[in-house]
């Protein structure tokens, strides 16, 4: 358990600092920024899914945040 | 370290003045006035909201040397002539297709905005569009065109 | 082509138990709204097999966007719910009589049916209030309220998130919190965990004895990274964990109490003049604590205007229950203006360590916690959907999406005693959702 979580963080700060060398320029971000490459693209849709699921099954959430885009201001 | 960042900016640019972008851009069309580079492309909000107010600085300060050029930066100059129809610039549009001059400037943000004194050194750059922050643009334009007197 | 960046982000459209942080998304550091309101409304028919749940519901929000990105969310779900779930008691070859929650009258299952517990779920009302914005250019901040309400169900919440733009916007880190407490009121009072149920009582001293109800706290710790991998890929990774205290218990579950030999229910004698359980059945108990960890990765591939979606999450906890969850959706678009979108979701789940079938009557003391829940069993389930969407004349988006969802339990040969071997012991569930949905405003 304290393992797993240990690699999990483990996981994410090696994401973030190897991440330096990934992305785009920031004029390279038509496609980011189409409505339908959002992380979540229907938000009613997707906490409808998220209810549903959470009370059929013993899991719940997962998802959610910021990013992406088109990286503007 | 600013400093060194603008003297290696105006090197470039001398350097580049030379070197002949395919939609020739060339600052030294430009010297004696204060130039705005305004970076921009069709899908970027933050950039639609600006035109309004680039289009007034435009109007407003043309006749005192002013020169506004929006460099667009979209991958399909349609796209960008789409945007154009919708949301017209009194300003000139200039295509940076090879993107030569938004890696030149050393654009970190969409859009960017750089203000250039009369022999081409950048005075001033602000990072993104904020309408809050609008008259602190305008102070900057305006600080510039000082410097033509 | 059109530059409306809508983007659907929302605040968190919470519903009684779902985890907050599950349910929201925080606006990019980045955000592109012009100033003015726009909504998001839906209705929803979701439909369970064998009369089970059925639930109608309208869900809206309203987003109003300030100048420089400044974002207030409100939102507002009505759920109609009818029909009824397994109250965890087995079917048997013989008719069953259970004692109503209320404590009233009784109710009889057919032979060979899964009981159903006589839910009177009428109306649920749940509203949340979100706030986001940047702060300078590289933070943007969220926080949040959220209630619900039902006849035995009253939640109230609240939620932030912060996040942080590096390398040029490509990668963004954020971390966030939620917290919920909800309270349980059940129709007769909360039950003793692992008692009888009691027969039926015509005085009328409310709920005989019992609390009349009980609550829980939930925490919800989330931290995330987004990643831009190439003009065309965008990934996540989330790591949640989550605790939740006090009442876990589900206060209309039960468990059949069996024969030691023949597996069948065991009957109880009625005294003449008296209404009841007509066999022996024990309320559930589960812990007092539970504490999950999620680990979640989500990548979008934008592929010449056709996009995938697809992710993963694993989720552990110290129920001993494991998840892994598949999730795939395909945006085909038709043309300009109309797009199709099929979706796929595998999910499986290892049963909780207290989990069983039934207990046994065989003059041992009951363990300490035991729970016949259909959802803490040992499933598989898929979604297969279609959703199919389209711009109006006015600009505005519509669609509408048909999805299958079933559910089906691997209940292990050595919890089976006698006869449960030739039975159905698990209430495997189909269900479908429709959902229509329009979006408009600026």
């Amino acid at each position: 358990m304290i393992i797993s979580r240990f690699v999990a963080v483990l996981l994410a700060l090696g994401i973030l600092s190897g991440c330096s060398s990934m992305g785009v320029e920031p004029w390279e971000r038509d496609v980011l920024a189409k409505e339908e490459m959002q992380l979540t693209t229907d938000a009613i849709e997707a906490a409808t899914d998220d209810h549903i699921y959470f009370s059929k099954e013993a899991s719940s959430g997962g998802r959610g945040f910021g990013g992406g885009g088109c990286g503007c201001n | 370290m600013r400093q060194l960042g603008l003297l290696s900016a105006v090197l470039l640019l001398s350097w580049q003045a030379s070197v002949a972008d395919n939609a020739t851009f060339n600052i030294t069309d430009h010297e004696g006035k204060v130039v705005v580079l305004d970076f921009w492309a069709s899908w970027c909000v933050p950039c639609r909201r600006s035109f309004p107010w680039l289009n007034e600085m435009h109007a407003k300060y043309g006749d005192d040397g002013l020169v506004i050029i929006g460099v667009n930066l979209d991958q399909e100059q349609s796209e960008a002539e789409a945007f154009l129809q919708e949301f017209p610039a009194q300003f000139q549009i200039h295509y940076d297709e090879s993107k030569a001059l938004a890696t030149q400037y050393e654009v970190v943000a969409m859009p960017s905005s750089y203000v250039l004194g009369p022999d081409g050194e950048v005075l001033k750059r602000h990072y993104g569009f904020k309408v809050k922050k609008q008259e602190e643009y305008e102070a900057a334009i305006v600080a510039a065109l000082e410097k033509l007197k | 082509m059109k530059n409306t960046d809508k983007i659907s982000i929302t605040a968190a459209l919470t519903a009684a138990t779902c985890t907050l942080l599950g349910t929201t998304a925080l606006q990019p550091v980045q955000a592109q709204e012009e100033p003015g309101w726009d909504f998001n409304t839906s209705l929803l028919y979701y439909a369970e097999s064998d009369d089970r749940v059925q639930d109608l519901s309208l869900k809206t929000l309203s987003r109003r966007t300030f100048v420089d990105d400044r974002i207030l969310s409100l939102g507002l779900t009505v759920d109609a719910l009818t029909g009824a779930t397994p109250n965890g008691a087995l079917p048997q070859s013989f008719p069953q009589t259970f004692t109503k929650p209320s404590g009233k009258n009784t109710f009889t299952t057919p032979p060979g049916e899964f009981p159903i517990d006589d839910s009177f779920r009428d109306t649920r009302v749940a509203i949340s209030a979100d706030w986001e914005q940047p702060l300078g250019r590289l933070y943007a901040m969220n926080v949040g309220v959220s209630a619900s309400a039902e006849y035995d169900y009253l939640h109230l919440g609240v939620n932030a998130k912060l996040s942080r733009d590096f390398n040029n916007r490509n990668t963004t880190l954020s971390g966030g919190f939620a917290f919920a407490s909800d309270q349980l009121d059940p129709v007769g009072g909360v039950p003793d965990p692992l008692t009888q149920m009691r027969n039926v009582r015509d005085d009328d001293d409310g709920n005989g004895g019992r609390a009349s109800n009980d609550s829980k706290e939930i925490l919800d710790l989330v931290l995330g990274i987004t990643q831009v991998m190439s003009r065309n890929f965008l990934m996540q990774f989330n790591y949640s964990y989550s605790d939740s205290s006090g009442y876990l218990n589900d206060p209309y579950k039960i468990l059949t109490s069996v024969d030691p030999i023949t597996g069948e229910a065991v009957p109880v004698p009625q005294i003449p003049g008296t209404e009841g359980p007509s066999h022996l059945n024990y309320y559930e108990n589960r812990p007092d604590t539970r504490s999950k960890h999620s680990l979640y990765t989500q990548g979008k591939y934008y592929m010449n205007g056709k996009v995938l979606d697809a992710s993963y999450r694993y989720m552990t906890d110290d129920w001993e229950i494991d998840s892994h969850t598949i999730d795939m959706r395909l945006r085909w678009p038709i043309g300009d203006d109309k797009y199709l979108e099929p979706h796929l979701r595998f999910y499986t789940q290892t049963a909780a360590e207290f989990y069983q079938i039934s207990l046994v009557d065989d003059g041992q003391p009951l363990p300490e916690y035991a729970s016949a829940d259909y959802r803490l069993a040992d499933f598989d389930a898929i979604t297969a959907g279609l959703k199919f969407g389209w711009k109006t004349g006015g600009g505005n988006d519509m669609s509408v999406r048909l999805e299958l969802y079933s559910q089906s339990g691997n209940v292990s040969p050595s919890q089976l005693i006698g006869s449960q071997a030739d039975q159905d012991v698990y209430p495997d569930m189909d269900a479908i959702i429709f959902q229509y949905s329009y979006m408009f405003g600026k």
